[in-house]
């Protein structure tokens, strides 16, 4: 739920809960405002009848248009006003009516008299019918108004609050600038605005400062290994023996794979700065046909089918040692990890560039296959970064990798557009059907 | 041949010149671009080894010296930066090749070689190299041995011409693997496959009766062996 209508709703939450007691109270006041201003018209009529009494005059039935009662008691009570008011039915107009009646007592010439008047008043019902059908208003007007109101000023408050979120959403690590938040004057937007600005600096400054360690412990590394490798030619060159000779192949092999670790590491960074950014088209299937070739030894030594289902003149915008890349590294997988005598049926359309190859089923996840250094099986032939590096250059090209086994066969899939119109085949009628009018509790 | 190394770690700086000296070659060092600079002012190479970091600065900047002093050395890039801008700065600023750290000395040789080859436009027959019967041609890429065909394929004429520029040198057979399929196939087994490449080179070479001058050196890898020296 959005923020503004939250807010809306507790407000006229709050709205519904204050009213009716806001209501109590002005319907007291006004009832007690009106019975105070008959009560003090009644006594005053009271008063005029006393003072009449005291001028010996004897009153009429009638003053000022009251009916007056006159009674001489006995003792004069505490209270020299009683104002009491009570409800009754009249037959004759058909309705209730509220009566007010006024007694008041009075000394006159040693005799307490007790002089009583009445008027009828404005029932309390009626005020309260009155006060609610303005209720009805009230309460309408206040929520439509704080509905369209809360839109309106929160579309003008939330503004920079709108603009950080669009910020942070498109915040990458790899971004070099430092990111800008919009100025705001609430305070808490404030604080937030303070708070993202440290957060990304700080973690734009460190994920630099790795980047920046790993790509130079990969460049640094490169000259030791040239020396390495030079000198153990130079060694290759003396006079050494049979035991010495197997000992430098060892080692041989083994700088042989630190330089392929580096040169892997150092082409995933390279991918991941984004350094091969390309403005031109290339020929994609060209590329892959030469890669292919370089494999063709590699294929009759395994003994392997290779189909090749090629469309003509499917143009790419990518690197084209990225393309050579990707081509060699998914080919070289689809042959280590096929069988003797297997089939690798290699696919390439506008859309997509498909490796169907037979093989024994993956041991691992294949979600994993993916990671760095996760290799199926642990052969020695492979360092396992092959589908790392391909997995980064789709990542950085906009084209989708996905890995799947089933009948024996492996299948990677590159999806050169983004959006891919994958419709699931519908699944067996297991499910419910709903009829449309079904209700749902 | 005489070439210019322009590289300031010492220790693969003196590699290169022991190895390029073993195959007759003369080696001079420079560890900076100052040094660099005045040894090309004074002396003339047909090649120059130029590294892209050195201490006093860009291994670039010294491609534009080259060319204002019109020198016409070949110019072979060796760098540990992969940066593919900077190949192709090098290439377009008018080196020659680039190659990066860390190389075989044999792959090194090669690519010189190569150069020297495409510079010396003088000598007629550039495009061929041939050794005692055998003669390789470049721009074709047949192999002849005793004027007959070789029926070789592509890759096993690179190696062939690998063997025949690095005359009576080990080369191991990840130099060899490096030299055919490049360092980013992530393909280790590709050292069996060099053993099979060799193989059938062998084969063929014995087939139309050549002589066969490649020896396994165990544990080593393989050596053209040969009694005379480039120069």
């Amino acid at each position: 739920m959005k923020l503004v209508d939250k807010l809306t709703l507790w407000l006229v939450g709050v709205v519904f809960l204050v009213t009716p007691i806001s209501m109590v109270i002005s319907y007291r006041s006004i009832r007690d405002n009106i019975h105070e201003a008959e009560i003090n018209r009644l006594q005053d009529v009271n008063d005029k009848v006393a003072s009449q009494i005291r001028a010996g005059i004897p009153p009429h039935k009638y003053i000022l248009d009251r009916p007056i009662d006159i009674k001489k008691i006995g003792v004069m009570p505490a209270l020299q006003t009683n104002a009491s008011s009570h409800n009754f039915y009249n037959p004759e107009l058909k309705r209730d009516e509220c009566r007010l009646d006024v007694v008041s007592y009075y000394k006159i010439n040693n005799a307490v008299y007790s002089i009583s008047t009445y008027n009828y008043i404005a029932r309390s019902q009626l005020i309260v019918q009155g006060m609610m059908r303005a209720l009805l208003w009230k309460m309408l007007l206040i929520i439509v108004g704080v509905a369209v109101t809360a839109r309106f000023i929160s579309r003008y408050v939330f503004s920079s609050f709108e603009k950080t979120l669009n910020i942070i959403k498109s915040f990458s690590l790899r971004q070099k600038e430092k990111i800008v938040l919009p100025p705001t004057t609430t305070a808490e937007f404030k604080q937030l605005n303070f708070f993202l600005k440290k957060m990304t600096d700080i973690a734009l400054e460190d994920y630099s400062r790795v980047k920046e360690f790993s790509e130079n412990a990969s460049h640094e590394v490169q000259t030791p290994l040239a020396v390495i490798r030079s000198k153990l030619e130079l060694l290759a060159e003396t006079s050494i023996n049979e035991t010495q000779a197997i000992l430098m192949d060892d080692m041989q092999n083994a700088v042989e794979r630190l330089v392929k670790i580096n040169r892997s590491l150092l082409l995933l960074t390279k991918l991941d700065n984004f350094e091969f950014e390309v403005n031109e088209s290339i020929t994609f299937c060209k590329i892959a046909k030469e890669s292919i070739r370089s494999f063709d030894h590699w294929i009759q030594l395994k003994n392997i089918n290779v189909i090749q289902k090629f469309d003509k003149e499917v143009t790419l915008q990518i690197h084209p040692s990225l393309a050579e890349i990707l081509v060699s590294n998914l080919l070289s997988n689809a042959i280590r990890y096929n069988v003797d005598g297997g089939q690798i049926i290699l696919t390439l359309t506008k859309n997509a560039f498909i490796v169907t190859n037979t093989g024994l089923p993956p041991q691992i996840e294949p979600e994993l296959l993916f990671r760095r250094f996760k290799k199926s099986n642990q052969s020695a032939d492979s360092i396992g970064l092959g589908l790392s590096i391909v997995k980064q250059i789709c990542t950085v090209n906009n084209f989708k990798v996905n890995y799947h086994y089933g009948n024996g066969l492996h299948t990677l899939r590159v999806d050169f557009t983004e959006q891919q119109p994958v419709i699931k085949a519908p699944e067996e009628t297991t499910e419910f059907i709903f009829n449309e009018n079904t209700v749902l509790a | 041949m005489k070439v210019l190394a322009l590289e300031d770690n010492k220790e693969l700086a003196r590699s290169i010149r022991d190895f390029l000296s073993l195959a007759g070659y003369i080696c001079e060092l420079a560890g900076s671009v100052e040094e660099a600079k005045n040894k090309l002012l004074t002396f003339s190479y047909d090649c120059i080894l130029l590294d892209i970091m050195l201490p006093d600065g860009n291994g670039l900047d010294l491609l534009e010296f080259i060319k204002a002093e019109n020198i016409q050395s070949g110019v072979l890039i060796i760098s540990a930066k992969e940066a593919l801008d900077d190949k192709v700065k090098g290439l377009e600023g008018g080196a020659d090749d680039y190659l990066t750290k860390p190389f075989h000395l044999s792959e090194l040789h090669a690519r010189l070689r190569a150069i020297y080859r495409r510079k010396s436009l003088n000598v007629s027959n550039n495009n061929i190299i041939s050794y005692n019967g055998i003669s390789l041609n470049t721009d074709t890429f047949e192999a002849f041995i005793n004027n007959q065909l070789l029926d070789i394929t592509r890759k096993e004429f690179e190696l062939l011409m690998y063997f025949m520029v690095n005359k009576n040198r080990v080369l191991s057979r990840q130099a060899i693997a490096a030299h055919l399929w490049g360092d980013y196939t992530d393909n280790l087994a590709n050292l069996d496959f060099v053993y099979q490449h060799v193989k059938n080179l062998r084969r063929k070479i014995s087939l139309i009766n050549g002589t066969d001058y490649i020896d396994t050196i165990y544990g080593l890898g393989y050596r053209f062996k040969s009694t005379e020296t480039e120069i």
